[in-house]
């Protein structure tokens, strides 16, 4: 209904004949990413950069036939895409993240690793929760399209695991600056999900608030990775210091403090060189 | 050509070689080993038996005989070349061969290939070309199995192995392959799609000899359903189960199950569904393992569980190859150190996650390491130590882990980790690096120490990068590597090139076999150097480089000595596409477009525009008629 204003010639009648999405051929294309140059090649109906051909196909179909012989068809001309430097702009049938399609040469999975992303059981990983704010859907079928990188237009997310709850959390520590709001928000992302693992060995219905995370009486603690691969406790140090140089978070036991701090520490025995 | 090792029942090497002591030898070629029984052997290339008539000799054995000597020959090239001393021995060679690798599905149809080799049991194929891996073929673009697998059940095919690379399978393809060949043993994919959990619940459940179930990297669609289920009770002859790429959850009973009844299972690798407690139990009941996979492991494991975890792996004496750890906390890492110095293989370039640190910690203690797959988060100390530790390296692949550019670059590798690892493992051979920079000196050096590399790619992730010291192009750099490594076979160049690195290749990588060229050249003359120089070429690869008509059509009878050529984004038009098409019958020329045909009218223009994405290949079966509307087919 919505392209009717923009181009009175057309006979609203035969307008509704195409679908909605396909109408975007007689806009003025100022938004649109194809130059002059391929405005000449007017049958292309599918939106600029979308993804599918199929989907672009779809009504060109409709208007021509098949071909069922290809020889003939390359006698008869078709319609090739002009420049190569046009192409790199346009569809690809997976998104890559970078301005060169299909480059560096690693394969769609690696290229979401870097993130963290890389898909997760029946996904939905950590993406609900006012702190989240600036934190874009993130698509869940790991088919290649990018994930956002940690440090996004302010935000500053880093990933969260706790003892005993299979799904992670990430927490935006640019929107805390003090460690006790680190740990009310601990408290506030975790809580729900540790009383859901719990259901089914206790029948206990209620939701323990999750405390004592910083000063080691809770049965609980909070712990964290440095830039270095170090763990450490976290309340040491300045609030900012812990913040430039953390990397991820973990809310252990606090029983097994001792342990997990010997064996994934490496500051008796870092490599450094 | 290979060569063959006869055995002489004397000592003196120079007794003519009668037929009949050549009948009770052992004929192997080259790569393979031979077991002599006699003291001495003689080395005849094959190409000389063509020379002498040694074969008119050998015809006068019995067919069992001659099969028995050509069975013992197992590499594919020395069997091609056999099939071609006479028409006597390709009879008999093409009666008895029982593996067949076919590196472009479409340079043969399956019906001459049932034709030509009735007794086959082994069935490789290959599909897609290469840059398929990033994203540059259109998923529709072909490379269906179900032709084959439906020819072969036709033909009554006895069956039993069937490895796919970039192949479109569908369940109904894979529900076929499970009914219709009873001695199924073995099915490999690799980087294939199409399929869902479905269609390994039909291999499951109807390959009764199955021992085999590898899939590597495939796109499959998960339906989270009870595909282990469906391996009967009585399946108990697995070797190899392979289901790291399944992305959905894992029946872990039924898996268990699996496994504690698979005593001859020795490669399991496992998805990333599989929790760490599972993975204890797994390896509790299969000690055995040679080869195991991990999940995803990004909690720390409790005091008891890493105890559990400890005790088995402990067990697991014959563990020569980890790998999956797609996300994996330092403890559950530190785990694996009783077994650290038996790995030969070890892939950790799944593990985002991981600090470089803890890489370095777990992989100095391997020192019996012969390939090891990493990520760049291991940074160039981290390339040190490994190059200090793991003297018996032979192979090292190093992959980029921050795509984004938005870390600061202290933790990735340059040119100074590839040049410690050249100098201290001196038995690399074979490399696939990622960085972010290099120079011609570090190149130069790297070329010195390791003379016997045999693929060499090297990927500098920012297009038209150059030696960031000098400031110039990389042509001497990469030219060092080529003159050096005389069995250079595989070669990715990168960074800033011109000509020049084309005419050092032309020139001295005599061996060549594939080459793959990104945003490199400055004129035709490139490409050129390369098809005039590389005679052993078989596939090239090229994107995003100035090379055009005047190089594609220069000599065309070369593409018929090659498997496949690709040059997309460069300059090569619609007209000089046609023209190799025409004066070329026997090559498939097809254009890939962006978009579909969409006109049917063409002006004089269109043979001036540059085409998309070019892939050529040679064929006995002419065009293909499976290509969807965005490929032309000239």
């Amino acid at each position: 209904m919505d392209g009717c204003s923009r181009n009175g010639e057309i006979s609203p009648k035969l307008l509704h004949l195409i679908p909605q999405g396909r109408r975007n051929w007689f806009h003025d294309d100022n938004t649109s990413v194809y130059n002059t140059e391929e405005k000449k090649l007017e049958l292309k109906l599918g939106p600029p950069g979308e993804d599918e051909d199929e989907d672009g196909a779809s009504i060109t179909r409709h208007i021509k036939k098949e071909p069922k012989d290809k020889s003939i068809l390359s006698l008869a001309g078709n319609h090739f895409s002009p420049s190569s430097t046009t192409n790199k702009t346009t569809s690809q049938k997976r998104t890559a993240p970078g301005p060169v399609v299909g480059w560096p040469p690693v394969r769609s999975f690696r290229k979401n690793l870097a993130n963290g992303s890389s898909s997760k059981l029946g996904n939905e990983s950590s993406s609900n929760g006012g702190l989240l704010k600036n934190q874009k859907c993130e698509d869940d079928n790991g088919r290649g399209k990018p994930m956002e990188p940690k440090r996004q237009q302010g935000g500053m997310f880093v990933k969260i695991n706790m003892y005993g709850v299979p799904i992670g959390r990430k927490v935006d520590l640019n929107a805390h600056n003090s460690y006790e709001q680190l740990s009310f928000t601990v408290d506030k992302l975790f809580r729900g999900l540790l009383a859901a693992q719990r259901e089914s060995s206790s029948s206990g219905e209620e939701e323990k608030p999750i405390t004592g995370l910083l000063d080691g009486n809770g049965e609980y603690t909070l712990t964290y990775e440095d830039n270095e691969g170090d763990k450490m406790l976290v309340g040491d140090v300045p609030w900012h210091m812990f913040a430039s140089s953390v990397k991820r978070l973990r809310v252990i036991k606090s029983s097994e403090i001792s342990s997990a701090l010997t064996y994934g520490n490496g500051k008796q025995e870092k490599m450094r060189s | 050509m290979g060569w063959a090792f006869y055995n002489v029942p004397c000592s003196d090497t120079n007794t003519s070689l009668h037929p009949f002591s050549l009948a009770k030898g052992l004929v192997t070629s080259g790569r393979n080993t031979c077991t002599p029984y006699h003291s001495s052997t003689v080395k005849i290339p094959f190409v000389a038996i063509l020379r002498t008539n040694l074969h008119q000799e050998m015809n006068y054995f019995p067919d069992e005989v001659i099969e028995h000597i050509f069975d013992s020959i197992a590499s594919h090239r020395d069997r091609n070349s056999i099939s071609l001393v006479s028409k006597s021995w390709h009879k008999i060679e093409r009666c008895c061969r029982r593996r067949v690798f076919i590196g472009n599905c479409y340079a043969i149809s399956p019906e001459r290939l049932i034709g030509r080799f009735p007794c086959l049991k082994s069935l490789t194929l290959k599909g897609k070309p290469h840059f398929a891996d990033f994203n540059l073929v259109p998923h529709e673009w072909g490379g269906f199995v179900h032709p084959w697998i439906d020819a072969l059940a036709r033909a009554r095919v006895g069956l039993e192995e069937l490895r796919l690379k970039r192949m479109v399978v569908s369940d109904e393809s894979l529900e076929l392959l499970s009914r219709s060949f009873a001695n199924f043993k073995s099915l490999v994919l690799v980087s294939c799609e199409g399929f869902t959990t479905d269609g390994l619940a039909s291999i499951a459940a109807n390959c009764r000899h199955l021992r085999e179930l590898d899939l590597q990297e495939n796109e499959i669609d998960d339906h989270r359903g009870q595909w282990l289920n469906c391996f009967p009770d009585s399946c108990t002859t697995l070797t190899s189960l392979n289901f790291a790429c399944l992305k959905g959850e894992t029946n872990l009973s039924a898996l268990e199950r699996l496994v504690a009844r698979s005593p001859s299972l020795k490669s399991l690798k496992v998805n990333r569904a599989v929790p760490l407690d599972a993975l204890t139990r797994l390896m509790s009941c299969a000690p055995q393992l040679v080869d195991l996979g991990v999940g995803s492991y990004e909690n720390e494991p409790d005091t008891e569980s890493f105890a559990k975890l400890l005790a088995a792996i402990k067990k697991c004496t014959s563990l020569r190859s980890l790998s999956g750890f797609s996300e994996v906390a330092p403890l559950c890492l530190t785990a694996f150190y009783p077994i650290c110095q038996n790995l030969t293989y070890l892939n950790l370039s799944y593990a985002a996650e991981i600090h470089g640190n803890h890489l370095v910690k777990f992989i100095q203690f391997c020192k019996r390491l012969q390939r090891l797959w990493i990520l760049d988060s291991i940074g160039d100390k981290g390339l040190e130590v490994v190059a200090s530790a793991c003297k018996e390296l032979q192979e090292l692949r190093v992959f980029p882990s921050d795509l984004h550019d938005e870390e600061d670059n202290n933790a990735a590798v340059t040119e100074v980790g590839l040049v410690a690892i050249s100098a201290g493992c001196r038995k690399l051979h074979s490399i696939l690096y990622f960085c972010k920079q290099m120079t011609n000196a570090a190149l130069i050096t790297v070329a010195k120490n390791c003379p016997n590399f045999i693929r060499f790619r090297l990927c500098i992730l920012e297009p038209n990068k150059p030696d960031h010291v000098t400031s110039q192009s990389l042509d001497e750099g990469f030219g060092a590597v080529v003159q050096a490594c005389k069995g250079l076979r595989r070669l990715s160049v990168s960074g800033l090139l011109t000509d020049k690195v084309f005419l050092y290749i032309g020139m001295y990588a005599e061996q060549l076999e594939m080459l793959s060229i990104a945003f490199a050249g400055d004129t035709d003359k490139g490409m050129l150097y390369v098809l005039n120089g590389c005679k052993k070429l078989r596939k090239l690869e090229i994107r995003d480089s100035p090379f055009g008509n005047a190089a594609l059509l220069a000599d065309v009878d070369k593409y018929e000595t090659m498997r496949s050529l690709w040059m997309s984004s460069c300059d090569v038009t619609l007209g000089g596409c046609k023209r190799l098409a025409r004066d070329a019958p026997w090559l498939n020329v097809e254009i890939i477009n962006e978009n579909e045909d969409n006109g049917m009218e063409r002006n004089e223009e269109d043979e001036r525009e540059k085409v998309d994405r070019l892939y050529l290949y040679r064929t006995v079966v002419g065009t293909r008629n499976d290509a969807p509307s965005c490929v032309t087919i000239l």
